[in-house]
């Protein structure tokens, strides 16, 4: 009992208070900047060494929905033209609105539908489906629920079963082994639902996106209402970008 | 001799290896396993007009050795008599060369799909192994568990609540990796195999680099492998914590869970002061490391682990003197020294069982050749091994890191790497926190790299697993699968 009090005090206060307002290490790598002007070749390096053609010509521009941020593109330009911020609110309810020319400081989702708000603002609970990613999105997605995130307090958690759930959360490429237990486990969840896409690998295929083991057709049919990006993203991007588009302080 | 004999990431000429036929290569493997040693990969690496060309690998923990023969099927001949009658290692090896390549293990005593469920034997549809009678009856699990975590699917056999056998079939988080590797450039090939398995980025990262590195005759500063060695060390903290905080959930000792979440933040979060991850994703590369560590970086790192260090020895003698937790985890799920040693098990389940294999002291490799660390067994191979284990090796690992910070060599972080040696191949091993990793490398007559062939821990423990519910109640399987801890896209590739 002494020893279970003990350690108990010692934990201390351990969740972030302003899951909004957190800062991040600076060495962390958030939204992307581009400044035009350093460009010695017009970007062409940076074109070149960009392994998941997340890099846009004419003008330049940076799609999150590819990138993995491995930052190959800052070191393939010594002069600083591309760098990466530590800003984590990254999140969009448009796949358009991942696309940025490197000018905005941050990207927040549009406010959702009146209805949505109205069903989901203050309880959302949420099946996950990993679909042939590499487990480092389900690690962060885990992470959510841990003493420091918390995400229970806002009335958001993860379902155990699609029939006690409002939406799903995708994580992975979509191997083909997975399209149909995908399909299936989103009609189990009853209506009206959510597609939430977290992780570059579910948002665009990632570094898997030439792969001719997965089956994006899912993707096709169904319109995804809110796009996470990162490899794997961070657990602020998630929580600050639903809270956005529920429209949450 | 019929084979050649290499170390951990000394490359070889490819025309050094000795082509066997298939009687040959019966004989040769035979007397390989017969003297201790264990398959650590058999994969086709060519096909001509002549036939397949297949590579088996046997590494032995005693003399540090690696064994390498080829095999050459003819067309009309694609088969050879199976070892895994005598030697149950070899086993699942088997079952993958007769999916990938067709060729077949003849006398195997299990063929079964190890990634397509439909593609092995000939497209006959693969049946379950089924225990018959008139109690038995049978539980169907997964791919889509409920939680968050990776697909598979589990088949148990049941009588009452007692399991007597689970079949677990896997292939739902396979994506192509290996082919993928092959047509990669250097960028996206670094990419995908820290995409492995997203929870070992260090561990598969280093078998990689050093293998390119080997392959190209490239050094690396002695800055740049105690840096490696570093983060590879914050991973196995990092996942051994989320492993004791899942034990400690599952059995329902809450306040272990919270405590234990909360020190891997800490980990994970030093990690992201060396990386700018909180995975260690972007930091190893073939040549180095791409970040140095500041001054600044060490000094706040090592006030977290300092609290890690002494927060763990309060919560571990809590949890591991309770007497609610300790019924739970002990004599549950127990595989036996013979059956950890016999099905080839690896890392810390393996050492669980006081099968002492440690791919940083039997196969050194980076920086663990000049800075040992200790290697800890236990033999009960019990749920409460799985997880003391991990909490020891805890310990241990913070301990290393900590010597190193002391004094870390001065020096340049990346070298360039050269053009790789043509004709060339090299085993890479390394010890993730789960084990022994794999990465063989072969170039062809360009320097390019021809053939790749990757093994994750998991695929040498998933058997293990399914031995440790046998005789179970099979409500304990939960807390066994999480002892384990293994993972699905390591196993998927
Ligand atoms: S950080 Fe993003 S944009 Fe830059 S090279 Fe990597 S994937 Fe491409
Ligand atoms: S997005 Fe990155 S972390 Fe997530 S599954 Fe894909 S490769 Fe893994």
């Amino acid at each position: 009992m002494y020893k279970g009090l003990k350690i108990r005090l010692a934990q201390g206060e351990p969740a972030i208070k302003d899951l909004q307002k957190a800062s991040l290490p600076e060495l962390f790598r958030g939204m992307p900047q581009i400044d035009g002007q350093k460009f010695t070749d017009g970007g062409k390096k940076c074109l070149e060494a960009c392994p998941t053609g997340a890099i846009l010509p004419d003008p330049l521009r940076i799609d999150l929905g590819k990138c993995t941020f491995c930052s190959l593109c800052t070191k393939a330009n010594p002069e600083g033209a591309i760098s990466f911020t530590s800003e984590y609110h990254m999140s969009s309810s448009t796949r358009e609105g991942l696309i940025t020319d490197g000018s905005v400081k941050m990207i927040r989702p549009e406010m959702a539908s009146e209805k949505i708000r109205k069903y989901f603002g203050r309880s959302l609970k949420l099946r996950q489906v990993s679909t042939g990613g590499c487990n480092g999105c389900e690690l962060e997605l885990n992470a959510l629920g841990n003493v420091n995130f918390d995400l229970g307090r806002y009335g958001i958690e993860f379902a155990a079963s699609p029939r006690h759930a409002d939406g799903i959360v995708v994580t992975g490429p979509v191997s083909k082994a997975m399209s149909k237990a995908l399909y299936e486990t989103y009609e189990a969840v009853p209506n009206p639902k959510i597609i939430i896409l977290f992780g570059v690998c579910a948002i665009s295929g990632g570094v898997f996106q030439d792969s001719e083991e997965i089956d994006r057709s899912f993707l096709k049919d169904f319109r995804a209402d809110l796009y996470i990006p990162g490899c794997p993203p961070h657990p602020l991007t998630f929580i600050s970008g639903i809270m956005d588009w529920l429209d949450r302080k | 001799m019929k084979r050649l004999t290499v170390q951990n990431q000394r490359p070889f000429e490819l025309s050094l290896v000795p082509e066997l036929t298939a009687a040959e290569f019966e004989a040769e493997g035979r007397q390989i396993l017969s003297e201790g040693s264990r398959m650590m990969g058999l994969f086709e690496v060519e096909k001509t007009s002549g036939g397949k060309k297949v590579l088996a690998v046997f590494g032995n923990n005693e003399t540090s050795q690696i064994y390498i023969v080829k095999c050459v099927f003819p067309k009309e001949g694609e088969r050879f008599r199976s070892f895994a009658y005598e030697f149950p290692n070899t086993n699942y090896f088997e079952c993958e060369l007769a999916e990938n390549s067709g060729i077949l293990p003849e006398g195997h005593p299990w063929l079964r799909p190890v990634r397509k469920q439909n593609t092995i034997l000939g497209n006959i549809p693969y049946q379950f192994y089924r225990v018959e009678g008139d109690e038995v009856h049978e539980v169907a699990v997964g791919p889509v568990h409920a939680g968050v975590i990776e697909p598979g699917h589990f088949r148990f056999q049941c009588h009452g609540e007692t399991v007597y056998h689970l079949e677990i079939s896997l292939g739902y988080q396979h994506r192509g990796i290996e082919k993928l590797l092959l047509k990669a450039d250097d960028n996206k090939r670094a990419l995908l195999v820290e995409s492995i398995a997203g929870d070992t980025v260090i561990g598969h990262s280093m078998a990689y680099s050093l293998a390119m590195e080997a392959l190209s005759k490239t050094g690396v500063s002695l800055r740049a492998s105690v840096i490696r060695s570093i983060a590879e060390e914050l991973e196995r903290v990092a996942m051994h914590l989320s492993g004791l905080s899942g034990v400690a959930n599952d059995v329902g000792f809450a306040i272990g869970a919270a405590a234990y979440g909360r020190l891997r933040t800490l980990v994970i979060n030093s990690l992201l002061l060396i990386s700018g991850s909180r995975f260690g994703r972007g930091l190893v590369r073939p040549g180095g490391v791409m970040y140095d560590l500041t001054e600044g970086a060490v000094k706040k790192i090592t006030e977290n682990l300092l609290i890690v260090q002494k927060d763990i020895a309060e919560i571990n003698d809590f949890m591991f003197s309770s007497t609610s937790v300790m019924t739970r985890l002990e004599a549950t799920g127990k595989v036996h020294y013979k059956w950890a040693s016999e099905v080839g098990m690896v890392g810390p389940a393996a050492r669980a069982s006081g099968v002492k294999t440690d791919v940083r002291q039997d196969f050194p490799y980076g920086a663990y050749r000049y800075h040992a660390t200790q290697t800890v067994t236990l033999d009960s191979g019990d749920v409460f091994a799985r997880a003391r284990i991990r909490s020891l090796e805890i310990e241990e690992s913070l301990g290393f890191i900590l010597e190193r910070f002391v004094d870390i060599p001065q020096g340049e972080i990346f070298s360039e790497v050269k053009a790789l040696r043509e004709n060339t191949g090299v085993i890479s091993l390394s010890e993730g926190w789960r084990g022994e990793i794999m990465h063989a490398i072969l170039t062809g007559p360009d320097g390019k790299i021809s053939s790749y062939k990757v093994k994750d821990p998991s695929f040498n423990n998933w058997y293990g697993l399914a031995l440790s519910v046998r005789g179970e109640g099979i409500s304990n399987f939960p807390l066994c699968n999480k002892s384990f801890d293994l993972s699905y896209s390591g196993h998927d590739l």
